[in-house]
C-alpha cells in the first residue's frame, strides 16, 4: 500500500478518527494535569470528605467531579492516576510486542524444534488465565509499578507471538524466501529485510488491540489491592475505594468507572480502525 | 484419527506438567516458611526443624518436586494451612459455586447474544444493529468491576430489588451471574454480527433462496449454522478471562467461588492453596479447550482433528 494510499483510507475510516482523536484527548488531559491541577491527589482534607460535585459552578477551580471518602479531588486523581494506567499498559504493550515478534518470528521462521517449544511455552502460559496467573507473582514478588509492568508483559506476549508466528510462517513458504535462501542469502538479512516488513501490520494491529486488555487488566488488580500501591491514584483503587460509600456518594465509583470505559473504547476504536486500513483483505 | 486424538492428548499432557512447574516454582520463590507456617505461633526451633522434616523441605528442589508431583498424582492437592482443611475438597466445593453462576451466566448471555446478533447482521445498517453495535462495543469495554457496582448501584440501591451480596435464595444468584455474562454477551453479540454478514454473502445462502426456501428457515437452519463456526473456536479461549472475571465478581458479591478463594489464599499467603487452585484452573481450562476442538470437529466438517 502506498503512502497516499495509506492516508486516504485512515481519513476515511471514522473508527480510527474517533479513537484518535479520544486517545489523544485523554492522553493530553492526564499528562498536562499538573498544568492546571489545583488540589494534591494523595493530600487527605476530612472536612472535604465525600463532597459533591461541584461541576463547573466554580470553573476549574471547585471539586469538578467531587471528593472521596478521604476529601481528596476526584478530578485530580483521575486526571494523575490515568496518567499511571496509561503508561503501565504503553510499556507493557511495547514490551510484549517486542518478545512476541522475537518469539513469534523465531518459532514461525525456524520452525522444527523451535517451533515446537516455543508454541508449549504458548500452550503452558494459555492455559492460565492472566489475571491468575499475574495475581500470583504479584503476590511473590509484592505490589509495585515495576513489578506490575513485569507481571503483565510476562502474561501478554503471546498473543503476539502467535500473530507473527502465524504470519511468518505463510510468508516463509512463499516461492521469493524459497528464492533467497537458495541464492545463499544469509538467514537473518532475509528476516530483516523480507519477512520483518510483512509482519509489521499485524503486529501493529494486535498491539493496539491489546491496550484496552491491559487497561482493564491492571484497574481488576488495583482493584484487589496488588496493583499500583496506595496511596497513588489509579483507576481501579479509586473504584475500589468507592465502593462502601457506593449509597451515598456514587460519583467517587461512577467517574473512573466512565473513564476507564472511555479509555477502553477509545483503543478499541482505534484498534478496529486500524484493522479497517491495514488489513489487506479490507478492500474498500 | 486414533494417531490425532493421542498427539493431542500427549500436548496436553505437557502443557499440565509445564504448569506444575510454573506453579512449585512460584511457591518456593514466595517468601515465608512454609513449615512455620504450618505450626502455631508458639512453635518452638526444634518443632520448625522437625516440620520441615516431615514436608520434606530439606530436600533438593527437583526431589521436591518430584515429590509433589507424586502426591499430585495420588490426587493429594496439599493442606491449606489458613482453612485448616484439605485443598481438594476446599476447591471442589467452591468451584461448583463458580460452576453455578458461570454456567447460569453463560446461558443467560447466549439466550441474549444469538438473537441479538443474528438479527443485527441480517437488518444490517437498522435502528436494531445500532443498539446491538452499541451495546457490544461498550460491554466490552466496561471494567467487571465497574459493571458490578453498577449494577448494584441500580438493583440494590435504587430499586431495592437484589441483595447486594452473600449466599441464599436464587435473588443472591442474578447480579453474580449477569456479570459473569456481560462481556461474553457483548462479544458473542459482536462476533455473530459480523460473521453473519459475511456469510449472508455466500453463494450457497442466494442459492438456498432462490430455491424458495423462506427467509427464516435460511437464516436459522443454514446461515446460523455456518456463522456460529468463529464463536466456537474462541470460546475455550474465553473460559479463561470468565474465570479471571470471576475473582473480581466473586469478591465484590463475597460469592464463595473459587475467584474468592484464589483473592484469599493469595491475602492470607496460603501459597500452598494458591499451587493446587493454579493446577485445577489449568485442568479444567484444558479440558475445556479439548472439548472445544472435538466439538468443533463435529459441527465444522470440513476441519479434521488436529
Amino acid at each position: 500500500m502506498s503512502r497516499k494510499d495509506f492516508i486516504r483510507r485512515m481519513r476515511k475510516s471514522k473508527l480510527f478518527i474517533i479513537g484518535l482523536a479520544g486517545i489523544l484527548a485523554i492522553a493530553l488531559l492526564c499528562f498536562l494535569s499538573p498544568l492546571f491541577a489545583q488540589f494534591n491527589p494523595t493530600k487527605s482534607e476530612l472536612s472535604n470528605r465525600l463532597l459533591e460535585p461541584e461541576w463547573f459552578s466554580k470553573g476549574l477551580g471547585g471539586h469538578v467531579f467531587g471528593c472521596d471518602s478521604m476529601g481528596r479531588d476526584v478530578l485530580t486523581r483521575l486526571l494523575i492516576g490515568g496518567r499511571t494506567s496509561l503508561l503501565i499498559a504503553f510499556s507493557v504493550v511495547i514490551i510484549t510486542t517486542l518478545i512476541g515478534l522475537v518469539i513469534g518470528l523465531l518459532a514461525g521462521y525456524y520452525g522444527g524444534v523451535m517451533d515446537l517449544m516455543l508454541m508449549r511455552v504458548c500452550d503452558i502460559m494459555m492455559a492460565l488465565p492472566t489475571l491468575l496467573l499475574a495475581i500470583c507473582v504479584v503476590a511473590v514478588m509484592g505490589a509495585s509499578v515495576t513489578n506490575l509492568v513485569v507481571v503483565l508483559s510476562i502474561t501478554g506476549w503471546i498473543m503476539v507471538a502467535r500473530v507473527v508466528r502465524s504470519t511468518v510462517m505463510t510468508i516463509r513458504n512463499s516461492e521469493y524466501i524459497k528464492a533467497a535462501i537458495v541464492l545463499g542469502i544469509p538467514n537473518y538479512k532475509i528476516i530483516f529485510k523480507e519477512v520483518l516488513p510483512n509482519v509489521v501490520s499485524p503486529v501493529i494491529i494486535t498491539a493496539t488491540q491489546a491496550f484496552g486488555g491491559m487497561i482493564l487488566t491492571e484497574a481488576s488488580m488495583s482493584f484487589l489491592g496488588l496493583g499500583v500501591p496506595a496511596p497513588a491514584p489509579s483507576w481501579g483503587a479509586m473504584i475500589s475505594d468507592g465502593r462502601e460509600y457506593i449509597a451515598t456518594a456514587p460519583w467517587v465509583v461512577i467517574v473512573p468507572g466512565i473513564a476507564l470505559m472511555l479509555v477502553v473504547l477509545a483503543f478499541n476504536f482505534l484498534g478496529d480502525g486500524l484493522n479497517d486500513i491495514m488489513n489487506p483483505k479490507n478492500k474498500d | 484419527m486414533l494417531k490425532k486424538i493421542l498427539r493431542r492428548v500427549a500436548l496436553t499432557l505437557i502443557v499440565l506438567f509445564g504448569v506444575t512447574i510454573i506453579a512449585f516454582v512460584l511457591v518456593r520463590l514466595s517468601p515465608g516458611d512454609p513449615a512455620v507456617q504450618m505450626l502455631p505461633a508458639t512453635a518452638t526451633e526444634e518443632q520448625i526443624l522437625n516440620m520441615r522434616e516431615r514436608m520434606g523441605l530439606n530436600e533438593p528442589y527437583i526431589i521436591q518436586y518430584f515429590m509433589y508431583l507424586g502426591n499430585l498424582l495420588k490426587g493429594d492437592l496439599g493442606f491449606s494451612f489458613h482453612f485448616n482443611m484439605d485443598c481438594g475438597a476446599l476447591i471442589l466445593a467452591r468451584l461448583i459455586n463458580t460452576a453455578k453462576i458461570t454456567i447460569i451466566g453463560v446461558l443467560i448471555a447466549l439466550i441474549i447474544s444469538i438473537p441479538l446478533g443474528m438479527i443485527a447482521g441480517i437488518k444490517r445498517g437498522t435502528a436494531v444493529d445500532t443498539a446491538a453495535t452499541a451495546f457490544a462495543l461498550c460491554g466490552q469495554a466496561m471494567s467487571p468491576v465497574w459493571l458490578c457496582l453498577l449494577m448494584i448501584l441500580i438493583f440494590s440501591v435504587g430499586l431495592k430489588w437484589l441483595p447486594t451480596q452473600g449466599v441464599g435464595t436464587w435473588k443472591h444468584m442474578v447480579m453474580p451471574s449477569l456479570c459473569v455474562g456481560f462481556s461474553f454477551c457483548s462479544l458473542v453479540t459482536r462476533m455473530l454480527r459480523s460473521s453473519m454478514i459475511d456469510v449472508l454473502q455466500e453463494e450457497y445462502i442466494t442459492a438456498t433462496r432462490a430455491r424458495g426456501i423462506s427467509k427464516f428457515v435460511v437464516y436459522v437452519k443454514y446461515a446460523f449454522k455456518n456463522a456460529i463456526l468463529p464463536i466456537v473456536t474462541i470460546s475455550g479461549a474465553q473460559l479463561g478471562l470468565l474465570l479471571a472475571g470471576s475473582m473480581v465478581i466473586e469478591q465484590i458479591f463475597n460469592w464463595p467461588g473459587l475467584g474468592q478463594l484464589t483473592v484469599t489464599a493469595i491475602s492470607s499467603r496460603d501459597f500452598q492453596l494458591v499451587q493446587s487452585i493454579l493446577v485445577v484452573v489449568a485442568i479444567i481450562m484444558v479440558l475445556c479447550n479439548l472439548l472445544v476442538d472435538i466439538l468443533y470437529t463435529f459441527i465444522d466438517k470440513r476441519v479434521s482433528f488436529n
